[in-house]
């Protein structure tokens, strides 16, 4: 079954003169066990496509389905439930709490949603695979971009979301680490049955995507 | 609460100046009352000691015992328990050999009256004879003992002081307590003047020729100065009360509008919009709720330090409104921003 289901979804900023149409129908599927890459220029729409189907948004008509639940009438509130329990995101900005260490991001999910999240030795392992096992006891301000960016992929997988939605996750990171990042993303998605679905621009990890989708002034293509 | 907490942890320093600040306005506002109330109270603490509901003087006085008299006359007509006290009341100058003279009012009684058995001595004893004299502990601290002679408006007798007594103040003198035929000598009132007035435990209304019945709040009233004081005050502490907690209310509402970009990542992981609320209200309610035991502490060791002469008292009304006021200022600056939390859009933490 597809964890993410679109059709025909359009998207309109403001009204009257002012109207952007940010997507134009698109139709989209990611299903559990896949890597799916959304590609294209700036402005192409890949970011409200990605926080319509992360429930951060309402389309303007269309239909979207996660895990098989249509999320188009959902309320606020349920919708905040939903992020919270089926989908992980690792955004561009302000990724993490400032005031909390790397340690107590994770404690904070525990927090939050109760049940689900990883056991200790499978974070372990999360964060050694990422190579941030050293870095608990830091707050975010001393870390370099790269590693940011890499305790916030694993804070987006300690919670254990069905559904893991990515906007330029490799943005800060070298080479080395794109590839370990792309390889881990595979395994994920292999090992644990997720749906991973990446925005970015980067074509390194294009050969980790089992999928890959072109976006272009509003419209959805697939290439791969 | 953790996040509330582990923000504080972080941010030592900018929370530490929260509190300092809020502290500082806490201590501000019991400082100025409780120096306000101290003084006001000076001008009646003697009257409330002796439990007085109603005070009989001369009718052409204006309420002002000073230059009040009741003739024998007078006397007889009113039907005197022991709730009654007779004195006579003098502004004198008590002035000892080699020192300045200090103002007071002398205020002769009688053994057997409330006043002269309820002073609250706390040196020495009561008076016996009529040219010794108790007097309120404020002259102790100005530098007087027991056995001490003093002059009153240069009196040929000296008077001899014999007792300190506590909270002995009328209209923010000092109470020199002695004897009705002390007092006569001292005015030096005309034969069959008996007393400047009567205090009454009890809601008297005897009314006479000569003189009548006033109620406590009516005789304060016109205590010289007193109630112009005490309006100026309370203006004072009202206008000091509204803009300090505004203040600290604005304050704690821009500490939360701070967070907010943050807040927005934290919707947009599914965060509970209660736990943020809850994380920024007791956040408030605990920098507050510090700011004030460090206020209370610091107020009870300035009054335990600072001088017997600079009054400072309080009410459990003072602190009540202070913890209360402060407290509902906490709440209202970390919940304001509740619309702004439960409206925040979490798009805006995708940034791109
Ligand atoms: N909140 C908004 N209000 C109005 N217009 C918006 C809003 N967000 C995006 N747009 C517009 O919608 C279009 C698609 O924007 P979107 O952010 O989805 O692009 P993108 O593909 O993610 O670009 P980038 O690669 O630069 O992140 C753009 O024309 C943009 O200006
Ligand atoms: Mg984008």
């Amino acid at each position: 079954m597809a964890a993410i289901e679109i059709k025909n979804v359009k998207k309109v900023y403001g009204q009257g003169d002012a109207a952007t149409v940010a997507l134009k129908g698109v139709d989209f599927s990611a299903d559990t066990g896949n890597v799916v890459l959304l590609m294209g220029p700036s402005g192409a729409g890949k970011s409200t496509l990605l926080t319509i189907m992360g429930a951060l948004q309402t389309a303007t008509s269309g239909k979207v389905e996660i895990d098989g639940q249509d999320i188009s009438q959902l309320k606020e509130k349920d919708r905040s439930r939903l992020r919270l329990n089926k989908l992980g995101f690792i955004l561009q900005a302000y990724n993490l709490v400032p005031y909390l260490t790397v340690k107590e991001q994770f404690q904070l999910v525990d927090k939050v949603k109760k049940t689900g999240n990883l056991r200790q030795e499978e974070l372990k392992d999360l964060l050694a695979d990422l190579g941030i096992e050293n870095l608990v006891k830091k707050y975010p301000e001393n870390l370099s971009g790269g590693q940011k960016q890499r305790v916030a992929i694993a804070r987006a997988m300690y919670a254990n979301p069905k559904i893991l939605l990515a906007d330029e996750p490799t943005a800060s990171l070298d080479s080395e680490r794109v590839e370990e990042v792309g390889r881990l993303f595979k395994k994920l998605a292999k090992d644990d049955r997720k749906a991973i679905i990446l925005v970015t621009h980067d074509p390194r990890l294009e050969k980790y995507a089992d999928h890959i989708y072109d976006m272009m002034d509003g419209q959805l293509s697939q290439r791969k | 609460m953790f996040l509330a907490l582990k923000e504080i942890k972080h941010e030592k320093m900018r929370y530490g100046l929260i509190v300092f600040m809020i502290f500082l306005i806490a201590y501000m506002i019991l400082a100025t009352w409780g120096l306000a109330y101290g003084l006001a109270r000076e001008n009646t603490v003697a009257l409330e000691g002796w439990q007085t509901k109603s005070v009989v003087l001369n009718k052409n006085a204006n309420l002002f015992m000073n230059s009040s008299i009741l003739t024998k006359d007078d006397l007889k007509k009113i039907n005197l328990t022991d709730k009654e006290a007779v004195v006579g009341e003098l502004q004198v100058v008590a002035k000892k050999k080699g020192k300045t003279g200090i103002n007071a009012q002398y205020m002769g009684v009688k053994k057997g009256e409330f006043i002269y058995k309820d002073q609250d001595v706390i040196a020495g004893r009561r008076a016996k004879s009529k040219y010794e004299v108790t007097a309120d502990s404020s002259f102790k601290d100005k530098g007087y003992k027991l056995g001490d002679k003093v002059t009153l408006n240069g009196s040929d007798h000296k008077y001899t002081i014999v007792g300190f007594v506590k909270d002995a103040k009328i209209n923010i003198e000092p109470i020199m307590y002695g004897f009705l035929p002390a007092w006569k000598e001292l005015k030096n009132v005309a034969p069959g003047i008996e007393a400047s007035g009567i205090i009454s435990q009890r809601k008297l209304s005897v009314k006479g020729k000569n003189f009548k019945t006033y109620g406590i709040k009516e005789f304060t009233q016109k205590l010289p100065g007193h109630s112009e004081q005490n309006m100026t005050f309370e203006l004072m502490i009202a206008f000091m009360f509204i803009i300090s907690l505004a203040i600290v209310a604005v304050f704690l509402y821009i500490l939360t509008i701070q967070k907010l970009p943050n807040y927005a990542v934290l919707r947009a992981q599914g965060v509970p919009a209660k736990t943020l609320i809850w994380a920024t209200v007791s956040q408030s309610l605990l920098l507050v709720t510090s700011a004030l035991v460090l206020a209370l502490l610091a107020i009870w060791g300035t009054a335990a330090a600072i001088p017997a002469s600079v009054p400072m008292a309080f009410t459990p009304g003072i602190f009540v409104a202070t913890i209360g006021g402060m407290l509902v200022m906490a709440l209202l600056g970390g919940l304001n921003p509740v619309r702004t939390i439960l409206k925040i859009d979490p798009v805006q933490a995708i940034g791109g």
